[in-house]
């Protein structure tokens, strides 16, 4: 179950983002728990295997909204930095960037699980 | 005074429209704080929820990209509905571009994701929210449902604000009015009326159009105009004289017009238009003009009666108001009665002098500030005839005057018995004039009010009589116990026969009636024995003396009394 104290360790800014649901702790974790079974991290993946950068560009922007709102700062600051190469249509390697992305949606995920 | 709004306890809906859970439970955590809050998927969801007609929605709060139907087509559909444009709509998002775009298609602010503090958010909803509720009164009460221009008050704040940044480009203040207007209201119908006020309102908006120009209907048929100033307005008047032309298909209904050219800055913004509507009113009757401009003798009065009305309650405190006393002598016998007395007012100004009732009464009369000086009057009176009462022992009857207003006031009886019992006095000691216009004006009314003081036992004198239009069937129905006859038929019967017939036919009707005729404005002997052959009782008038304030007074109850001795 992931807690605020795990949070922190990871990196979140708690004080934010429980800041931002009024201090309501159970509603926090509560949408905190949802970040790994988000549809729009596959979106991302599969649209930049694909080089549809488009709807990669959609996924991330979403991603990047929902993350920022919960504060989650380790998952968020790589999100934002895909998010704005995206709406460019920069071609470039966004293997790294995704990795990285999908390596901090897992380790939260892990919290989340324990 | 604390707003509706402010008290009311029932929350406001607001539809949070957002494809992403997080965000919509965020937010909806944040806004259940004040509102109540409903969620929508997407564009089209919210769509579906606007359309139910069971819930008014006070603010949507919008994502812009979104699967299905996106924010930006939202936006699109809603500048095209009547029902959904009149609900704001903040955007949420994080890019600057997608700010400016939305702000275009009528969004109405935007809340920048990540989301600020929750305050801040609830405080942007909430003045959006107010803004548009406010927006939304000012829209309904701003226009006068009648002819479309604006209402009085909004059409003077508007241009409070626009005086505000253009102060010195040269402006006029138009008043123009129909005249006899409720004379169509009462022949044609109300319907027919607005009508006919809704096409001056439309001709108006399409004519002060090009000349940056705003109106408003001020009162029933009278509107105002606010322009840059014209060299003329001949344009605007035609169009208004078609109107009324075509309305009636005759020529003598028509408009008058009266303009304050240049208007002084240093005067108040309604003064503007009180001294346009002055030079509206100039027009009264005179068909030789229709359009008249304020000038400096209409100044002068104007500002004269400026001066009166800011000085009456001052000239009450001051005494500067004075009651005179004016006899009135019965002619029956061989040796001339004191019947009784008319209280007139004076009124010495400290720096304009004496100043004729004739300039302030018909003024006071027509702004009602005559109940005021009646009041005065009346206390006055009572005063004195209870003094000479206590001093010589005998009651002089004083008959004071009823303003057409006075009629009107449901205290009248009320404020009069109070009066006498202060001083202990009946209301037979009290005489009440009423003048013969006020009774053709509002019959029934008066017959009702006039029946009750008679109860009460005060007497009524029927003033001024034959210079109104009372019908001789009226005449015998009327509630009097005297007759006055016209001042001007008495001062003018020795010079013109027709006078004197007029003089000896009210003589005639008072007998008729088997009450009591008086003739004012008697001056000499010749025209005191024409009226005792007519068989009229009682006389006053400069003959036995002018109005005399109450010291100058006493000499003639004195000699009463000691020809009551003698008798």
């Amino acid at each position: 179950m992931i807690t605020i104290e795990k949070l922190n360790a990871f990196g979140a800014n708690t004080a934010e983002g429980l800041g931002r649901c009024f201090g309501n702790e159970a509603l926090f974790l509560k949408l905190v728990a949802t970040i790994p079974g988000e549809g729009n991290f596959d979106k991302l993946k599969n649209a930049l295997d694909a080089g549809d950068l488009e709807n990669a560009f959609l996924a991330a922007h979403a991603l990047k909204g929902v993350l920022g709102n919960l504060s989650l700062t380790p998952i968020y600051t790589p999100v934002v930095e895909i998010t704005e190469l995206l709406r460019n249509k920069t071609a470039a390697d966004y293997s790294a960037l995704l990795a990285d992305i999908l390596a901090k949606k897992e380790e939260l995920g892990k919290l989340c699980a324990d | 005074m604390k707003k509706l709004r402010q008290i009311t306890t029932v929350k406001r809906h607001v539809l949070i429209v957002d494809d992403e859970v997080v965000n919509r439970e965020i937010l909806g955590n944040i806004l259940s704080v004040n509102y109540d809050v409903e969620y929508a998927d997407n564009a089209k969801e919210a769509l579906a929820a606007l359309s139910k007609q069971d819930k008014q929605f006070a603010l949507i709060l919008l994502d812009l990209l979104m699967p299905v139907m996106d924010g930006f087509e939202f936006l699109k559909k809603r500048e095209t509905s009547e029902t959904l444009k009149h609900i704001p709509v903040i955007v949420m998002t994080s890019e600057k571009e997608s700010e400016v775009r939305s702000l275009k298609l009528g969004a109405a602010d935007f809340i920048a994701k990540p989301f600020d503090m929750p305050e801040v958010v609830l405080a942007r909803c909430e003045r959006i929210i107010e803004l548009f509720e406010d927006q939304d009164i000012i829209r309904q009460t701003e226009r006068d449902h009648v002819s479309g221009l604006y209402t009085k008050d909004y059409f003077f704040e508007y241009i409070r604000q626009i005086e505000l940044w253009s102060k010195d480009i040269p402006r006029d203040a138009i008043v123009f009015d129909i005249e006899q207007f409720h004379l169509v209201n009462e022949f044609c119908g109300r319907d027919f009326g607005d009508r006919l006020l809704a096409e001056i309102g439309d001709a108006l908006e399409k004519e002060l159009a090009p000349m940056n120009a705003i109106a408003c209907r001020a009162d029933a048929d009278t509107f105002y105009i606010f322009a840059t100033h014209q060299e003329n307005y001949d344009s605007v008047r035609n169009r208004i004289q078609g109107i009324l032309t075509e309305f009636f298909e005759v020529n003598h209904i028509r408009v008058r017009f009266g303009l304050w050219e240049n208007v002084d800055r240093n005067v108040e913004i309604e003064a503007w238009f009180d001294r346009a509507k002055a030079a509206c009113d100039k027009n009264r009757g005179d068909l030789s003009q229709s359009f008249t401009r304020y000038n400096n003798e209409m100044h002068s009065r104007y500002m004269f009666e400026e001066t009166l009305i800011r000085d009456l309650q001052s000239a009450i405190d001051n005494r500067n108001l004075i009651v005179y006393y004016q006899p009135k002598y019965n002619i029956e016998g061989d040796t001339p009665k004191l019947t009784s007395a008319e209280a007139l007012i004076r009124w010495i100004h400290p720096t304009l002098g004496f100043i004729s009732p004739g300039d302030f009464i018909p003024l006071f009369e027509g702004n009602g500030l005559i109940q005021k000086v009646d009041n005065f009057v009346w206390n006055e009176v009572a005063k004195q005839i209870r003094k000479w009462k206590d001093e010589f022992g005998v009651t002089v009857p004083v008959s004071v005057n009823v303003s057409r207003i006075d009629i009107l006031d449901p205290e009248l009886e009320a404020k009069l018995m109070r009066l006498l019992d202060e001083n202990g006095l009946s209301p037979e000691e009290y005489m009440l004039e009423v003048t013969e216009s006020a009774y053709c004006e509002n019959m029934e009314r008066l017959i009702e009010v006039i029946e009750n003081l008679r109860t009460k036992g005060f007497r009524i004198e029927m003033d001024d009589f034959g210079s109104g239009y009372s019908s001789l069937n009226m005449i015998t129905t009327l509630p009097i116990d005297i007759l006055k006859i016209d001042m001007s038929f008495v001062r003018n019967m020795e010079k013109d026969e027709r006078n004197l017939k007029l003089v000896e036919l009210v003589a005639g009707i008072a007998k008729f009636l088997k009450i009591p005729a008086v003739a004012e404005g008697v001056e000499t002997e010749s025209q005191l024995a024409t009226l005792k052959d007519m068989g009229c009782q009682i006389i006053q008038g400069y003959f036995f003396s002018k109005p005399v304030p109450p010291k100058d007074f006493t000499p003639f109850i004195e000699k009463e009394l000691e020809r009551r001795r003698g008798a």
